[in-house]
């Protein structure tokens, strides 16, 4: 089986976030990047998998500057056989731009399967995996939860909202990973010797004029001071009330 | 015409509340460029009963497509069919909700219609020649104003930042077809557990009842996990004094050493709101807290406060909540 | 109360270190990773090390030389480099110039250069402007973060092909007779009472001709390998315990700023530090000797109060701290140097050799040169084939030869006065030894070791955190990042006899909020421990646990 994962290199979200000058982007100054988790259950399915598939072979994909190298060679350490980094100075936050960047060295791999996290935290849009699938015109199957792959179709577990979902599809495909559906293996110290010795591509890339431009971020306001409605359980009607119409989360 | 396009999620024969939502987002901008909002609902036999709700809310067109194999959403054939409708309505916007269907749907139809999508939208407006949206980024921490150009802007609305409000139009029924068989579908539902089963993760979820060490027992998280099936849209935390002494799981951890959640709704039930989990739920964007002790940390960063015995307050506020939510 | 009069001596109820467990005398593991030169650590001394190494190798290989592929690797705790790392800091730059010679100090990650200091003795309302004594001035110097100054030495490392392996501590010593032949990482994914959860990795052996011990301060390997090749020094090493805040603050402050006096005790040794990393982001400080007096001396709380002083206040008041860390250093200067600092395939460099001057509060750049000249000693080592202690003694021999043992020699009696004098006496003293190099009063004080001082017992004094100026260890441990595991297996041991006095002294020593009294009994949670040592130093013995553990420090 041949099989891909995109990856993605995000900063850790535990900081309180500042604005660069430019005001379009987070200022990096201090901030710790490391690969998606997402990404990285993602990296673990396709090590499960190759294990269980004698002859198959697993590629880690990266769109970025170099700096993306460290989360591919993080893929490999992990044990994922070679890397690719489509080689860009600036990443944009269109889905679609990154979409057809990725699908168009996808669709020279021939891969049987095609993994990528159900979202990164950081553009926290969750969007490039579906449309890689649509753009390859392949099956999709969107935060999975549980998996089986055998006779050439694979089985699929995905959570809704207060549902689960158990789906069936053909190879290839492509799936996005959500939380539970492994714990990510940590490089082990040979698989971190090994990994400076395997394949990393370094292709340019090429990305189409983003339809998406980000005009300004800022950092929500501060939360303001809340009030007691009252005492004990006469206050729940009042509650309510507030939650409808005011808050309006009920 | 600058159209504007809506789907409309259902469960069942059932209009779910987002589906509402979109088409009164949809209106909003409509009434912008002055055009009409077109809402696509798809669903199995007897989903056209529902157009007239969706014209109250403000659709000037409803195309329905019912399949006795759309009981389930089907991706390929919603795919398809809203691609195949987008292109040939020439829409100036398509809504879609930020929901798990959602989710999975707008990034696959903006492929296949050639365009971008933003998600979890929060504020939708136009500027120009461009369709202008707010966006949270980085767990919420930083909000990205974003400009998208060309047409159709292609958008999913967060749940619960635009309530569905009535604004009457025609809500002309259009009978139609699925773009494709559903039985052609390559991704087939072999089985669906309906509620309960569903695990939300508390990272996801649009609600998030927490507990503390006020519930005074392991067992007496029932209270909790019952006002969360009240919502049917929560998940249940807890604080790291209770994980410690195992009444729930670790992975129940809201704080310090555990979850960052910024859930619509958080509800603090007996916490007293130590700084390391405040750390957790305060990007939160609605937060209650239920204590009986009225100086407690929890009360400072709580929108909605009640001082009193949880063993109390929370029966009621569920049976409360259950009342609320049989409207939707 | 009786148990709240009288005295409490701490060493009474600290367990051995664990030796046993430290040093195993078998051989590696069939699997084990082979390393050339293994550095254990990867702080200031470890990659200074291993960088000036990879240079030796790269030029000697470029000139024809013989020594072919060189396997260098630094192992390190921390999940990423950086994270376990704090100092002040203000930093003399010759070691890192001498490392990068083609560099200029634009190139190097500090924040600015010192413009201007400031010291102070402090009442508890007010600060009177003393001169800067000469040891304490940092004209020429830079105020940098040791994190940032250590992910930058990473990626010069990573750079020149240096194996680094974040997220492994070295939990043993692996031993062939006396000759160390490496090391064993410590396993993760260990539950509570010891059980293989689904993330279980198991130890890893990594072998090396050479081990250089880079822990940083009261190394756990370094302190077993002294003890048993019985090479520790004639005095004990003592040490202080630093507790560190980052403060984003509206107004700024312009210059390096050093107190004494309040809020600390007058017998005890110590003192603060307010440095601008930037206009509008200030580094303070505290530093307390462990040999204080008090069973509730309680050096985060010292800080906390501190900062309610004016001359703090002013700058703090309506910033946010962003912050919080802390760290023991080690102080017994000159005569705490083990006698020893190399034996057969090993060196012990940096913090973990106790290369620092008290006086001038420097360590950095004796890390940085000491990895130097252990590089150095291992290149000629490996070129000579011959890793033997005859061969490392290069080593020792440098290090004696050159600044960092002439600094530490002139000021070698500085802290330990402290310890034997109350501070007016032992602050005229040093001034003393400042002016004569050392030549006065300049024969060898002993020293005890901070357990083997016993504290009064005393009440605390109570003092609130308001959660804006001043904060709970536990608020303050969530602002190291520390986001360690609640079900890992406690790496702390826990000696005989803890009495509710003890419970308390305990609660006090530790920054971090590890140990809690409740009743009469100690409650520890090892989840909070951010590995300062202090407890390594009076209390339960720190061993290495999971990799990642502790805190997350970003610009500490």
């Amino acid at each position: 089986m041949k099989i891909a994962v995109c990856v993605k290199r995000v900063p850790d979200m535990d900081v309180r976030f500042r604005i660069a000058t430019d005001n379009v982007s987070v200022d990096e100054a201090g901030l710790k990047f490391d690969i998606n988790d997402f990404d990285a259950w993602a990296v673990e399915a396709a090590l499960q998998l190759r294990d269980k598939n004698a002859g198959s072979e697993v590629t880690v994909i990266s769109l970025g500057p170099d700096v993306v190298q460290e989360t591919i060679r993080k893929a490999l350490s992990m044990g994922v056989d070679r890397g690719i980094q489509l080689k860009t100075d600036k990443v944009p936050f269109d889905g679609l731009a990154i979409a057809k960047t990725l699908s168009e060295e996808l669709k020279a791999g021939s891969y049987d399967l095609i993994f990528f996290g159900k979202m990164s935290p950081d553009t926290s849009n969750g969007v490039v995996g579906p449309m890689t699938a649509e753009l390859l015109g392949l099956p999709c199957v969107t935060a999975i939860s549980s998996l089986e792959i055998a006779d050439g179709k694979g089985t699929a577990k995905r959570e809704l909202e207060g549902a689960q979902e158990i789906v069936e599809f053909p190879l290839p495909a492509v799936l996005t990973v959500d939380e539970g559906l492994n714990t990510a293996r940590l490089p082990s110290l040979k698989g971190i010797m090994a990994a400076k010795k395997k394949p990393l591509e370094v292709k340019p890339a090429q990305i189409p004029a983003p339809q998406l431009t980000v005009r300004k971020l800022e950092l929500p306001s501060e939360r303001k001071a809340g009030r007691v409605v009252g005492e004990g359980a006469a206050a729940v009607p009042e509650l309510v009330k507030l939650l409808q119409t005011e808050a309006k989360v009920l | 015409m600058a159209n504007v396009f809506a789907f409309v999620e259902t469960r069942g024969a059932d209009v779910r509340k987002v589906g509402l939502e979109a088409v009164t987002a949809a209106r909003q901008i409509a009434d912008k460029f002055n055009s009409e909002v077109h809402a696509l609902l798809l669903g199995p036999p007897g989903i056209a009963a529902k157009a007239a709700q969706l014209g109250q809310h403000g659709a000037d067109v409803v195309i329905v497509v019912e399949h006795a194999a759309l009981g389930n959403y089907n991706p390929e054939v919603a795919t398809a069919t809203a691609a195949d409708r987008i292109k040939s309505g020439g829409y100036r916007v398509a809504v879609f909700s930020t929901s798990a269907q959602g989710r999975d749907l707008a990034p696959r139809v903006a492929a296949r219609v050639g365009a971008s999508v933003v998600t979890d939208v929060l504020t939708v407006d136009a500027e120009g020649d461009s369709i202008v949206v707010r966006h949270p980024m980085n767990i919420g921490k930083v909000i990205a104003t974003i400009a998208i150009d060309g047409s159709p802007a292609v958008i999913a609305m967060r749940p619960n930042v635009i309530a569905p409000a009535q604004n009457a139009r025609a809500g002309r029924v259009e009978n139609a077809q699925p773009a494709i068989d559903p039985a052609s579908a390559r991704v087939k539902v072999i089985e669906t557990k309906q509620g309960g089963g569903g695990k939300l993760d508390l990272a996801e979820a649009p609600v998030v009842i927490a507990g503390g060490r006020g519930l005074k027992a392991a067992e007496n998280f029932k209270l909790v996990e019952d006002l969360a099936s009240a919502f049917g849209n929560a998940a249940v935390g807890a604080t790291r004094a209770v994980t410690d002494d195992g009444w729930r799981p670790h992975a129940d951890q809201i704080g310090q050493t555990g979850r960052l959640v910024s859930p619509e709704l958080y509800i603090a039930v007996g916490i007293s709101g130590a700084v390391q989990h405040l750390a957790g739920m305060r990007t939160s964007k609605t937060i209650v807290a239920i204590n009986k002790d009225k100086d407690a940390p929890i009360f400072k960063v709580a929108d909605y406060g009640i001082v009193g015995d949880v063993f109390e307050v929370v029966p009621a506020l569920t049976e409360a909540v259950r009342e609320a939510r049989k409207h939707h | 109360m009786p148990d709240r009069t009288g005295k409490v001596l701490p060493i009474i109820h600290q367990a051995p270190l664990p030796l046993d467990r430290l040093i195993l005398t078998e051989p590696p593991d069939a699997e084990a990773v082979p390393m050339d030169v293994l550095f254990v650590g990867g702080g200031p001394a470890g990659l200074a090390g291993a960088i000036a190494l990879a240079r030796l190798v790269k030029a000697d290989n470029a000139a024809g030389g013989d020594l072919g592929d060189v396997q260098i690797g630094v192992l390190e705790k921390a999940g990423a480099l950086g994270e376990h790392s704090l100092s002040g800091a203000v930093v003399n730059p010759n070691a890192i110039r001498s490392l990068f010679p083609e560099l200029t100090d634009k190139d190097f990650p500090f924040r600015a250069p010192v413009a201007g200091e400031r010291v102070y003795y402090l009442t508890d309302s007010r600060a009177v402007r003393i001169p800067t004594p000469p040891t304490m001035q940092n004209h020429g110097f830079f105020i940098a973060s040791l994190c940032e100054i250590v992910r930058w030495l990473g990626e010069k490392a990573e750079g020149l092909g240096v194996n680094i392996f974040t997220g492994f501590p070295a939990s043993s010593l692996l031993a062939e007779g006396q000759r160390v032949t490496g090391v064993r990482t410590a396993p993760s994914g260990l539950s509570r009472n010891g059980e293989q959860g689904s993330a279980y990795t198991p130890p890893t052996d990594i072998t090396a001709q050479i081990t250089v011990l880079a822990e940083g301060t009261r190394g756990t390997l370094s302190q077993a390998y002294l003890e048993w090749q019985k090479i520790s020094s004639d005095n004990p090493q003592i040490f202080a315990l630093g507790v560190k805040e980052i403060w984003e603050t509206l107004k700024p402050l312009d210059a390096v700023v050093h107190t004494l006096g309040w809020p600390l005790p007058k017998d005890c040794f110590g003192g603060s530090f307010m440095y601008p990393l930037t206009r509008n982001l200030v580094a303070l400080g505290l530093v307390v000797g462990l040999d204080y007096k008090r069973s509730s001396d309680d050096v985060h709380e010292m800080l906390q109060r501190m900062k309610l002083h004016p001359l703090f206040r002013e700058i703090l008041e309506s910033g946010e701290m962003v912050e919080w860390g802390a760290k023991t250093i080690p102080e017994g200067g000159y005569y705490a140097l083990p006698k020893k600092r190399h034996g057969d395939g090993v060196m012990i460099i940096g913090d973990s050799a106790g290369f620092v001057e008290v006086a001038s509060l420097k360590g950095v750049h004796y890390a940085m040169q000491s990895g130097m000249f252990a590089a150095r000693a291992a290149f000629d080592a490996l070129k000579r084939k011959d890793t033997s202690a005859a061969a490392l003694k290069e080593y020792d021999a440098m290090v004696d030869g050159s600044f960092i043992a002439s600094d530490l020699r002139k000021r070698r009696n500085m802290r330990l006065t402290f310890q034997r004098d109350n501070f007016y006496v032992a602050g005229l003293k040093a001034g003393i030894m400042t002016v004569t190099g050392g030549a006065l009063l300049g024969g060898k004080i002993e020293s005890h070791a901070d357990a083997d001082v016993s504290r009064d017992v005393k009440p605390p004094e109570p003092f609130t955190p308001d959660g804006k100026l001043t904060f709970s260890k536990l608020d303050a441990v969530f602002k190291s990042g520390n986001a360690t595991r609640d079900d890992i297996p406690s790496h702390l041991i826990v000696g005989p006899d803890i009495t509710p006095v003890v419970a308390d002294l305990y609660s006090h020593m530790c920054p971090a909020g590890v140990y809690e009294r409740d009743g009469d009994r100690l409650v520890v949670s090892p989840a909070n421990c951010i590995d300062c040592k202090a407890t390594d130093v009076l209390g339960p013995r720190w061993t290495p646990r999971e990799g990642g553990s502790g805190p997350k420090y970003r610009q500490m």
